[in-house]
């Protein structure tokens, strides 16, 4: 009996031990989440990584820091207003924007395009044209990014794979050799790529845009020609006559119509190549914190220190009329006169009589609609006053107009936050800049003739005036691009890439061996931008407006290069550590 | 000597012990608030690492000896009467603890193999006994508050002269009395000039003067009404403290029963901390026959954690010159008028969050008396632990009422269960002079942690539901995050003692765990030790010291602390929408490490147990050298690569050092008994080796070949993980030295640092420098135990961590809104206040190549308890029936010595807590 008992308590207990001890006791079992080996079993799981990449796009220009803002803050239109001297900008703080860690956030595009390109053959693919379109897309955002990583910095390691291990040798490629890679993926893409894609996918048409822009860069002008041409010839028009929600309005136009956010991926629209997706109506975890284009571009006219009435009360507030349609402007990028009133002026107009729509009085806020805002000043609803100024001196930095039908993005009904441009959809490509690469392609062909028919086209759509080839430079280009395209191209990578262009064919003076002492993109900066040229009429957070040739590229994160101990990526010349370099690889293997 | 010390699967006395264990009897402690164990272990025990927590659920960190590991947890594990315990220490009753048993040698610690490297606490709770009932009934009250309050708010005036000098110093166009006060302005500046360095000047030159100064309407408003406010007696409240326990045990010769209810209520020095437990405890024990055993340890807690705490940036940052509420009575959101300085109180006021976690561990075990002496003893351990963490922001809050229309609700709920089960065998047997101790073990145990969220806004018709309406809301959002892992053990020991003065322990554990499953799920960990028991010999004579002891121990442990998935490459997942549908978009978010595998601690003791005077002085000696190799890192990768860190194995960490405790009888009189522990320690890591990459680097200005070190996590072989590799601060440049300044981009008030090779650039490899370390190089506390008057006892634990230091970031905080927003109360340079010490408050630290970071002194001595009581005479106390009746009173942080400038040296950033507690414990 004793002895009985005794097994009923040590058996089952013994039991248990048994039953435990097989080798599965031991295996790990991930529950929630995916790994690389279970994901990219079908077309689905590739699916999911391009939804990530188009994703990616929209922080070109959403949120306050957003990407595009710093291409206009680096540029002849504006200043980044917060931190006005680049020569504070240092390969250790950005302080107030990110023109250093911005590289972090596009890297990781870069590492999910070559997620993708990487594993594309880890599946047996039943129709190879699924893979093919697949891959082609991969590269079309490696590619994509890459343009701008190169316009940003220069000389870069380009990484051609997924990295998988430790790896802390890259080096830097030169912008050549990154362009020669890129272009060649991108040969093979477009013959992969759709011709018609649902909203926010780059099409055959965006891939041949990009890679007229890469053949630009790479001084393949007849190849560039070649591929603008077939987008142009392609499925796209430009608009010219009025359409979408506002078209019934006879105070707006057809410029009007061609920017508003609804407007942009809806099917009348033929002029869109491509534009990112962004609503507001998308769960919260689906859309971005906004466009920003009020926070970002308008100046901040609701603020104490500019906005006080005769009485040295306030004049203006951040509540009420105005600040529901110009927001709570910061801003992050303070325009130009040069961008507000001298691209709009020839012999014979100015700013107010040009007959360009682009710059129509009801697609621009100008500083003249300024009025005081506050109910509880004397000069309720009257013309705001430079005059009542603490310092009037500084009105035209601090005051500036609005190119109020691209920021313009007012909260919704039901939405509730601080007006700084709500979400809305925005153009990556557009046809309008098609045909001013093209122009571009013919001048450096020296085809003035076709250079002035396609700014033309483009002109004529905006009622301007036409030119005639004679009056085609690069300077003229740059303007029109300026006047189409302002919060749409990258503009310190297009300035970058001339830059290049003319100091590889020893044009203006410039040469490759001395480009960053003396360039095209710091002599137009400097020269039209007049927040340069007034420098010492304006101080905001200790500093005063400074530039210099150098900081026509961004300096690399410290932390990117040191962190790399087993190799050498290079620094920007001009910026601290680049005592250091050595020479970049100019091929990518 | 005779005491009888836990140790792992078993007990020694405490003369037979061979490693570093430390006993901490709870009774020391019993006058003070303890709302969780480690409350008692701050400073107290030599080697043993513990920072005072802030909060009003008390505890401290923990670490024992030195940190052994980079990137993996060093916290130590607890056992818990003999068994692992997972939950967390603040399930356990302090009350109920009878023994703290910290093992803090690798042999001591090695039968627990794999999760040992960091050390051992073996918590011991009450049993019954036999007898009649003892009935036991504690209750405390307290009340806190902090420690210094320097560092909490500028005040009024410092708000507004903040404000003068910020823009004084920020480089603007104006002349530098255009933002004084214009009833002091400077000498010889009249107040035509003073008006006159304005366009438009408001007629009334306080409204002027405040209009300088940025002020927004609604601080005009107040200033002008002379209405402030004090935003730190808003946030900050005294803390009420309660506690109230009772207890009973008893039993007969086959039945022993204890039982113990307590009750905490504690309130923590800021507004909406606070923490609620009820514990409860059942240890039961059954003589069923002589040959079986069986029993029962049940733990069961429920906390209430549902702080909404008022913020403390909202403290600093909002402008004393302000409004709490609006006209229309509800919570002003920005009492100040901006929209970036936000009321502290907001949450506070307008969450409703319901945490609470309910844990319930028990442990069933049977004891068998079989054949040849052998027992075997098997336990089952199953744990259960539901969090329910529930919030709901409404119309009333930003969160509820801004970002999300219409109010906001979260609903978090996870789900433990786990099981261990402990196999044991043991048999001792004597033979002459020859003694044997085997043990045998077999442990198993599962984890499954599953937890599922949701969170949904926009509630209709109305959001007054909360949380317990999350499908009246719009925008429903559900995550899932379930893990499982398992482990095994297989350990044996054998205990040999030799004439009862040499002692031979050695074991050997292998162990298994599915977070290194995929290639190597198993590891083994040896341990030796020998003890030779000096004092006992026939040729020992000596009569001053009466006791000698030398230990000497060597043993692996192992760490398994990181994740469960840590070897898997992981998919992340983002939302998009594109125009009609909701997409779902995957990328990668960490690399795979198929290899991962166990951190190896390997560690030599020696130790000597010595004494004195008829062991009136107790000193125990210790000294340690700790080698871990296989390092789970959590290594760092070029950023171009967008993955933060790989984990893997790699590297070699040391960590050496000595401790010290020494107790004495200082006096023994009748009526007047004092005894003293001081207790002394020190721990010296280095990095020995990281990834085996070589070649040249630079760094400190010189060129150095040889392993390369990580930049990035800032470890450099040869150096302490601690050590504080930063610019050499001078001092503040001066305005006579502008033009110096000026060859680094910097200005009067910026910081001067040492350039190293004098290059006229600061540049991280060339000019940091190793300027200190960030942890205490000596620990050393200090304990005063007197009885006196028969029936008194007074207390005094005096503490000191010095020769560290600490990071001072608000001197280089981002400052572009301080013309809008007030900081906390810290020292900052203007041109009449000429400090070396602190910068300009708009510094300019881009020039700083890989930044620059000031540091401080956190050395200190402190006052940590002070504790006196008063026991009513026993033949008094039976008059009443009672046994004992005691009343006591005490004081944590009382006093402290430092020279830093935030809020305490111990917690940095935070403020701490100084508790005052009274009580009384009646026995019956």
């Amino acid at each position: 009996m004793k002895k009985y008992l005794k097994s009923i308590f040590v058996y089952p207990l013994l039991i248990l031990v048994m039953a435990a001890c097989n080798e599965d006791f031991l295996e790990p079992k991930p529950l929630s989440f995916f790994t690389t080996d279970n994901i990219f079993v079908d077309r689905a799981g590739f699916d999911a990584l391009l939804v990530t990449m188009r994703k990616d796009l929209t922080r070109e220009q959403t949120a306050q820091k957003n990407f595009m803002a710093h291409q206009w803050a680096a540029s002849e239109a504006g200043v980044p207003w917060l931190q006005m001297d680049y020569t504070a900008l240092t390969p250790n703080s950005d302080r107030y924007q990110q023109f250093v860690t911005q590289i972090n956030d596009i890297y990781e595009m870069v590492k999910n395009a070559n997620v993708a390109i990487s594993r594309i053959d880890d599946l047996e693919w039943t129709d190879p044209d699924d893979r093919n379109e697949v891959l082609a897309e991969a590269y079309w955002h490696r590619s994509y990014w890459y343009y701008r990583l190169i316009g940003n910095y220069g000389d870069l390691p380009f990484l051609k794979e997924e990295v998988r291990g430790v790896r802390l040798d890259f080096q830097s490629h030169s912008r050549w050799a990154i362009l020669d890679q890129i272009q060649s993926d991108m040969e093979f893409a477009v013959q992969h790529m759709p011709i018609s894609a649902a909203p926010g996918i780059p099409t055959k048409g965006a891939g041949d845009h990009l890679l007229s822009k890469i053949y630009l860069a790479n001084m393949e002008f007849d190849k560039a020609i070649e591929v603008a041409s077939r987008v142009i010839d392609g499925p796209y028009a430009l608009m010219t006559d009025r359409f979408g929600a506002e078209a019934d309005d006879p105070a707006k136009n057809v410029i009007w119509d061609l920017h508003r956010h609804a407007n942009k991926n809806i099917g009348q629209n033929t002029e869109t190549i491509l534009a990112f997706v962004d609503r507001w109506e998308a769960p919260p975890t689906a859309r971005t914190p906004g466009l920003y284009t009020m926070r970002v571009y308008n100046c901040s006219w609701w603020h104490s220190a500019q906005g006080k009435d005769k009485d040295g009360n306030r004049g203006t507030i951040d509540s009420g009329p105005l600040y529901d349609s110009l927001g709570r402007g910061n801003p992050d990028v303070a325009l130009s006169d040069w961008h507000s009133y001298s691209i709009w002026e020839d012999e014979n107009y100015n700013y107010m009589t040009t007959p360009d729509l682009r710059r129509a009085d009801i697609n621009w806020f100008d500083r003249e609609e300024l009025y005081y805002n506050n109910p509880a000043s004397s000069q309720y609803m009257e013309p705001f006053d430079p005059e009542n100024m603490d310092i009037p001196s500084e009105y035209w930095a601090r005051i500036y107009p609005s190119p109020f039908y691209k920021t313009y993005a007012p909260n919704y009904p039901d939405q509730t936050s601080i007006p700084m441009g709500s979400n809305g959809d925005w153009y990556i490509f557009r046809l309008a800049e098609t045909y001013l690469l093209r122009a571009e392609a013919y001048y450096w062909k020296g085809d003035l003739a076709s250079a002035a028919m396609d700014l033309n086209t483009v002109r004529q759509r905006a009622n301007a005036p036409a030119i005639s080839p004679g009056d085609v430079t690069i300077d003229f280009i740059f303007d029109e691009r300026a006047r189409e395209l302002f919060a749409e191209e990258p503009r310190q990578n297009e300035l970058n890439r001339v830059s290049y262009i003319m100091a590889a064919r020893n044009e203006g003076g410039y040469s490759l061996e001395t480009l960053h002492e003396n360039n095209y993109y710091y002599d137009r900066v400097r020269n039209l931008n007049n927040f340069y040229d007034r420098a010492d009429e304006i101080i905001l957070l200790g500093q005063r407006p400074r530039i210099m040739p150098y900081h026509f590229q961004w300096p690399i994160d410290d932390d990117m290069v040191n962190s790399n101990t087993l190799g050498r990526i290079n620094q920007n010349k001009g910026y601290t550590g680049s005592a250091n370099n050595v020479p970049p690889l100019e091929v990518v293997e | 000597m005779d005491e009888v010390v836990v140790v792992g699967y078993g007990t020694v006395k405490k003369s037979d012990l061979t490693g570093s264990v430390v006993r901490v009897d709870p009774e020391t402690f019993k006058n003070q608030s303890n709302v969780q164990l480690t409350d008692m272990l701050a400073g107290t025990v030599a080697g043993f690492n513990a920072n005072q927590g802030t909060s009003a659920a008390g505890g401290s960190s923990l670490e024992v000896r030195g940190p052994t590991s980079l990137s993996a947890g060093t916290e130590p594990l607890v056992v818990l009467d003999g068994v692992i315990f997972n939950g967390s220490l603040r399930d356990i009753n302090p009350n109920d603890i009878e023994s703290v048993d910290i093992l803090k040698d690798a042999s001591s610690a090695a039968v627990f193999g794999a999760r040992a490297a960091s050390g051992v606490i073996l918590v011991t709770t009450t049993r019954g006994s036999t007898g009649k009932p003892t009935i036991n009934f504690t209750t405390k009250i307290g009340v806190a508050g902090p420690t210094n309050d320097e560092y909490a708010f500028r005040g009024p005036q410092g708000y507004l002269d903040f404000r003068r000098d910020y823009f004084r110093t920020l480089g603007q166009a104006q002349p530098d009395y255009h933002w004084f006060n214009p009833d002091e302005l400077p000498e010889g500046v009249t107040l035509e000039q003073w008006r006159a360095s304005n366009n438009n000047p408001n007629p009334d030159d306080t409204r002027e003067w405040l209009s300088r100064l940025n002020f927004f309407p609604d601080e005009v408003t107040a200033y002008l009404a002379g209405e402030t406010i004090n935003w730190r007696d808003e946030v900050m409240k005294p803390g009420i403290r309660q506690e109230y326990d009772l207890s009973i045990g008893g039993g007969t010769e086959k039945m022993k029963y204890y039982w113990s209810l307590g009750y905490l209520d504690n309130e923590g020095i800021i507004v909406g901390d606070k923490f609620s437990t009820i514990r409860s405890r059942v240890n039961l024990d059954f003589q069923v026959t002589d040959w079986m055993k069986v029993g029962l340890n049940s733990q069961f807690s429920s906390r209430d954690e549902s702080v909404v705490q008022a913020n403390l940036n909202g403290m600093y940052q909002t402008s004393p010159y302000a409004q709490m509420y609006e006209e229309d009575g509800s919570i002003k959101w920005f009492p100040h008028g901006y929209i970036g300085g936000q009321n502290p109180l907001i949450n506070y006021l307008g969450q409703d969050r319901f945490h609470k976690r309910n844990n319930f561990f028990n442990t069933l075990f049977a004891e068998f008396k079989l054949p040849f002496g052998i027992t075997f003893r098997s336990s089952y351990q199953p744990r259960i632990e539901s969090i329910r963490d529930y919030n709901y922001w409404s119309p009333e809050t930003i969160t509820g009422g801004q970002t999300y229309a219409q109010g906001r609700a979260t609903r978090y709920e996870s789900n433990t269960y786990e099981w261990m089960v402990d196999n044991l065998l043991k048999w001792n047997k004597e033979f002459g002079v020859h003694n044997f101790d085997v043990t045998f073990l077999y442990n198993l145990e599962k984890n499954r942690i599953f937890s599922s969220s949701m969170a949904n806004q926009t509630f209709l018709p109305s959001p007054i539901l909360g949380y317990h309406g999350m499908q009246f809301g719009g925008d429903p959002t559900i995550s899932t995050n379930d893990i499982t892992y398992s482990g095994e053990g297989l350990m044996g020991r054998l205990n040999y003692t030799l004439m009862e003065k040499y002692l031979f322990p050695g074991s050997i554990r292998r162990d298994g765990f599915s977070a290194f499953g995929r290639e190597n799920p198993r590891a083994i960990f040896p341990a030796l030790a020998f003890a030779w028991q000096i004092s006992d010999e026939g040729f020992y004579n000596s009569s001053l010291i009466d006791q000698l002891k030398m230990r000497l121990s060597w043993g692996v442990n192992g760490n398994r602390d990181i994740g469960p998935y840590s070897s898997f490459a992981q998919m992340g997942s983002n939302q998009y929408y594109n125009g009609t549908q909701v997409q779902m978009g995957i990328f990668t978010s960490t690399l795979s490490n198929p290899g991962l595998s166990w951190e190896e601690t390997e560690s030599y003791n020696l130790g000597f147990d010595i004494g004195i005077l008829a062991n009136r002085i107790n000193l125990t000696l210790d000294y340690y050298d700790m080698s871990t190799v296989n390092l789970l890192v959590d290594r760092s990768l070029p950023r171009v690569t967008r993955f933060e860190n790989v984990t893997t194995n790699i590297g070699e960490l040391a960590n050496r050092g000595f401790e010290a405790t020494l107790g004495a009888v200082t006096i023994n009189r009748p009526n007047f008994n004092w005894r003293t522990n001081i207790n002394y320690s020190m721990n010296r890591n280095e990095i020995i080796s990281l990834f085996g990459d070589t070649g040249e680097y630079t760094l400190e200005g010189q060129t150095i070949s040889g392993e390369i070190p990580d930049f990035e996590n800032e470890w450099f072989i040869g150096q302490p993980i601690d050590v504080v590799w930063d610019y050499d601060i001078l001092g503040t440049w001066q305005v006579e030295e502008a033009q110096e300044a000026a060859e680094y981009n910097l200005k009067p008030g910026d910081i001067k640092a040492n350039d190293v090779d004098e290059n006229g650039v600061y540049e991280a490899l060339q000019d940091k420098r190793f300027i200190g370390f960030s942890q205490p190089r000596h620990r050393i506390g200090f304990r005063n135990d007197i009885t006196f008057l028969r029936d008194f006892t007074a207390s005094i634990f005096i503490r000191a961590d010095l020769g560290h230091m600490r990071a001072f970031p608000p001197s280089v905080a981002g400052w572009s809104t301080f013309d809008r927003i007030g900081t906390a109360n810290y020292p900052y340079w203007t041109p009449d206040n000429r400090t070396n010490d602190y910068p300009r408050l708009s510094v300019n630290d881009s020039p700083f190549g890989g930044g620059v970071m000031p540091y401080k002194s956190s050395s200190f001595v402190r006052i940590q308890d002070l504790s006196l009581s008063y026991n009513l005479p026993s033949a008094m106390a039976q008059r009443f029936n009672m046994q004992n009746l005691r009343i006591f009173g005490s004081v944590r942080n009382l006093y402290t010595f430092s020279s830093w400038p935030g809020w305490d040296p111990e917690s940095g950033l935070t403020p701490m807590p100084r508790i005052v507690t009274v009580g009384f414990n009646l026995s019956l």
